[in-house]
């Protein structure tokens, strides 16, 4: 029996976010697609799945990049332009802060954002609006330049702000801004999105997010990040991709250094001109890749030079209550002790209490998510890998539980209700069940870490010296534009650009 | 890094793909492979795992314990006691799979050496006859493939209430089984009593092994419908009066048996004042008449459709009868398809209905919103009404 073609232009490992959008931009300009996903569907941690006949949101917080319908971001045009029509529901506020002293609600755009948190902090308008615009500014350049390179000269004359500000951390721009510590303080919680503390985290990822997520809002699809992951698989289907669900690819095959095919756990040899893997470097450049002497000592490196970011530990609560019953009012809140983000990042390390904390409630964004008189709450911290590693298969449920309990105490004391009095359905996901369900390498969502030797500054200029075998590319939060939906979008158009440039480039 | 004067710096973008170069050039060439998330992961959900048979004994007069242990000798995962298992059954030229809850307990499946699970399984009458085959051919030595830890029907300390009130129904016994046996071995920490339904006597599955675990925390309280003039116990059907007189203040309960069992117990259920978070459902299990749910299309029920099977670029075409599920029309005509919980639950046969139509099992629609829009079906609850057309993973 005969269940793939001869061959294939390009084989996609993974059918989440990025691989869906590489194989959306390869057939849209016709090119034979092959996708092979391990589990039945698509969309990686990008998911639902149904308890008690409530369907719940796997990971999704905010969308990032989508943009109004009038103003589209980058990602909201890429999903038009490939005709994947997704109901977007806009996220009414940008976050609830909730720190010692300060409980504040923030909403999206520049001056209203600066407007209410001179509220809170008197006298700051002026100063958070120059961060911000500063922000945009840098962003600006970010979008512009992934696009069009620009020469030293011109960087200079169009992209000053960007160039100046590329070789400091968040924290070092953000001092000279003289801002007061609890004007700082509600200009921080977003930095759990990109995984580092402010003094490593380079300003250049801390502008795009700030005014990416403040400047224009952030989208939920009405159907759970299901929706986005089934409509993006659908048409995918509809342009001619093969998209082949429970199919583990344990090898890429690689000829005269060249990439041209996989076997998948099942035994099936499948050949391509170009393979894009989803899976991290780490697991592909240590075990992926037979001959396993056709990796070079450099890619080794590469992979132990670079530190893996944040995981995710979630408890996602289905309550017998309404948010309004049970008195929450915010779509998202970030709640800490501090707001002191290295700390925050140094307690990511070990295995709770985490007391930075994320909260979503659907509900408020979306009416229909739960049926009437119930909602969904989840709670998440964004742990490093370092502290889930030490967990033991026999540990991990008491682990687990422990750590869940925690957190739900913790938000319940913030609500004044005790949220364990309403559970009707309760699970907690961890890393492992990131691992289980996509393979990813340690169960890590965020890539490697945004840091100062990690920079997307460098990765942009180091990319070529980074390509170990011809024919391969990746896609996935492990590269350039690093972790988040958004950016494995547009990490997903950046691998199927490289495919489609080298083709170009050998063709003539 | 010096702050001062970044505003005049233009060097930035240089130093740091330097710094990142030499981050590089300063690390280990040896490959790191270590991914003890992974392993962890791999632990608890390793797929379809080789067992052999080793041990079969009678749990009642119409049901039998099955013991299994992995091929290799390892132990078997970890799992929540009141999961099911699902195994795959050769039968001439086809692959069935069923699933069963696991009547062993969990510590038992980490023991260090031969580490086990069990399943119990009645004889059924006259529809089910793999519980047959289990009863009457299953020995000592037989090798399958299974898949241990499937399943929501087990307790949650963070949702449930400290008292359980378990109702059980015949063969239904066994989600409680595992409970109980965890509860005394120490290792699950609940109080749980057990109400359990049967005909009669000699029909009370795993009795001397439940009896052996009485305690403070354990208690097994039988209710025989039947005749039966000896019996010292409680009598009739579990109904809301007995229920009550079970119950703490504040219980959770757990259900599981025959589906007669669940519409009767959600009318004694219904009369007593339970928050909705306090009730938990086993699955349905697979319809034994679909013809008999509401909206069911009468005029097909006799016909015999055309079954496309997509897998990948090959294509199959197979007969589907209207009142069998579509995996049964797969498994019948030796198709392989992953199935778990068979109730329509689970999600395990996800299934692209590329064209046709199907009825959908009402009791067992367990599919997301997205899905519906696009013609997904779980095909363990989806009978075909027409010529169908499905795209099915590669097995």
């Amino acid at each position: 029996m005969k269940f793939y073609k001869d061959h294939y232009d390009v084989i996609v490992i993974g059918g989440a976010l990025a691989g869906l959008s590489a194989a959306l931009m390869l057939a849209d300009k016709g090119k034979d697609v092959l996708v092979l996903e391990r589990h039945n569907l698509p969309g990686g941690i990008a998911t639902s799945f149904v308890r008690g006949g409530i369907e719940i949101e796997a990971a999704l917080h905010e969308m990032m990049s989508i943009g109004s319908k009038d103003h589209r971001l980058k990602v909201g045009k890429f999903f038009d332009d490939m005709g994947v029509d997704i109901d977007w529901l806009r996220v009414p506020e940008a976050y609830h802060a909730s720190l010692p002293g300060l409980e504040v609600t923030l909403h999206p755009g520049l001056e209203t954002f600066a407007r209410e948190v001179d509220a809170a902090v008197p006298g700051t308008y002026d100063k958070v609006l120059a961060v911000l615009n500063l922000c945009h500014t840098v962003f600006d350049s970010v979008n512009e330049l992934s696009i069009h390179p620009a020469s030293k000269p011109q960087m200079l004359l169009k992209h000053e702000a960007f160039v100046k500000t590329a070789g400091y951390s968040t924290q070092e721009v953000l001092d000279t801004f003289g801002l007061p510590q609890k004007a700082l303080d509600l200009l921080a919680p977003y930095w759990i999105y990109v995984g580092t503390g402010f003094r490593e985290l380079p300003f250049t990822i801390y502008s795009v997010l700030m005014a990416d997520y403040i400047g224009y809002g952030s989208y939920i699809p009405h159907k759970f990040s299901h929706e986005m992951s089934l409509k993006m698989a659908e048409r995918a289907e509809a342009m001619g991709v093969q998209i082949e669900y429970r199919q583990h690819v344990d090898k890429i095959l690689v000829r005269d250094g060249r990439a041209c095919g996989v076997r998948t756990a099942r035994g099936d040899e499948i050949y391509a001109d170009y393979v894009i893997s989803s899976a991290y470097p780490n697991s592909v450049y240590t075990h992926m890749i037979e001959p396993a002497d056709a990796v070079p000592a450099r890619a080794i490196k590469m992979v132990n030079g670079r530190r893996l970011s944040l995981t995710a530990f979630s408890v996602i609560l289905i309550l017998d209550k309404s948010a309004g019953e049970l008195g929450i009012k915010d779509y998202s809140v970030f709640r800490g002790d501090t707001m002191d983000t290295d700390a925050c990042y140094a307690e990511l390390k070990g295995l709770g209490p985490y007391r930075y904390i994320t909260c979503i409630c659907h509900n408020l964004a979306n009416p229909d998510a739960t049926p009437p008189g119930t909602c969904s709450y989840s709670i998440t911290t964004l742990p490093r890998v370092d502290g889930w590693k030490t967990v033991s298969a026999d540990d991990y449920d008491r682990v687990k539980h422990e750590v869940a309990r925690q957190m739900i105490d913790y938000m319940s004391e913030y609500l004044g209700v005790n949220l364990l009095d309403h559970v009707l359905e309760c699970v907690i996901e961890t890393p492992m069940t990131v691992a289980h369900y996509t393979g990813m390498w340690n169960g890590c969502i965020y890539g490697y870490a945004h840091t100062m030797e990690d920079h997307i500054v460098a990765r942009l200029q180091t990319a070529d010296a980074e390509h170990f075998i011809d024919h391969l590319e990746f896609s996935g939060a492990h590269q350039i534009s690093g972790d988040g939906m958004g950016p494995a979008v547009t990490n997903g158009r950046k691998a199927a650009k490289n495919v489609l440039d080298t083709m170009e480039r050998e063709a003539k | 890094m010096k702050v001062k004067g970044f505003l005049k710096d233009v060097g930035g973008a240089s130093r740091v793909a330097k710094a990142r170069l030499a981050a590089f050039e300063n690390a280990s060439p040896m490959p790191v492979t270590d991914d003890p998330i992974g392993d962890v992961a791999r632990t608890w959900h390793p797929g379809k795992l080789d067992l052999v048979v080793t041990e079969v004994r009678p749990a009642s007069r119409t049901a039998t314990t099955v013991r299994f242990e992995r091929r290799d000798g390892k132990k078997l995962p970890p799992f929540y006691a009141g999961q099911f298992m699902v195994v795959d059954f050769p039968i001439g030229e086809s692959l069935i799979s069923r699933p069963y809850s696991i009547s062993s307990a969990p510590y038992q499946a980490r023991l260090d050496e031969h580490a086990f699970v069990e399943i119990t399984v009645r004889r059924s009458k006259g529809d089910g006859f793999i519980c047959d085959y289990i009863n009457d051919s299953v020995k000592a030595g037989d090798a399958f493939r299974g898949m241990i830890g499937c399943g929501q029907f087990f307790y949650e300390p963070l949702r449930d209430a400290r008292h359980v009130v378990a109702l059980a129904g015949g063969v239904g016994i066994t989600p409680f089984a595992s409970m109980a046996r965890e509860i005394a071995h120490g290792t699950l920490d609940f109080d749980l009593t057990i109400l359990y339904g049967s005909v009669s006597s000699g029909d009370i599955t795993l009795r001397d092994e439940l009896e052996r675990l009485h305690s403070d925390k354990l208690h097994i309280v039988h209710v025989l419908s039947g005749d039966e003039p000896d019996w010292q116990g409680e009598r009739g059907f579990l109904t809301a009066e007995l229920i009550k007189k079970y119950s703490a203040e504040d219980t959770t309960y757990f259900i599981c048996g025959p589906q007669v069992m669940y519409k009767f117990l959600r009318g004694e259920l219904g009369k007593l004042d339970i928050p909705r978070r306090r009730v938990r459902f086993e699955v349905f299990g697979q319809a034994k008449n679909i013809t008999a749910f509401e909206g069911y299309p009468q005029e097909v029920k006799d016909k015999t459709f055309e079954l496309t099977v997509v897998r990948g670029i090959h294509e199959d075409v197979i007969p589907a009868k209207a009142t069998e599920s579509l995996v049964v029309a797969l498994e019948r005509a030796g198709i392989r398809i992953e199935t778990g919980c068979r109730s329509g639950e689970c999600g395990f046969c996800r299934t692209k209905v590329l064209s046709g139509s199907v009825y959908i099992c009402p009791e067992s629609d367990g599919r997301r919103a997205a899905d519906k829009d696009f013609g997904y079906v779980h095909a363990c609850a989806a009978y075909p009404t027409s010529d169908v057309k499905i795209k099915i993973p590669i097995e």
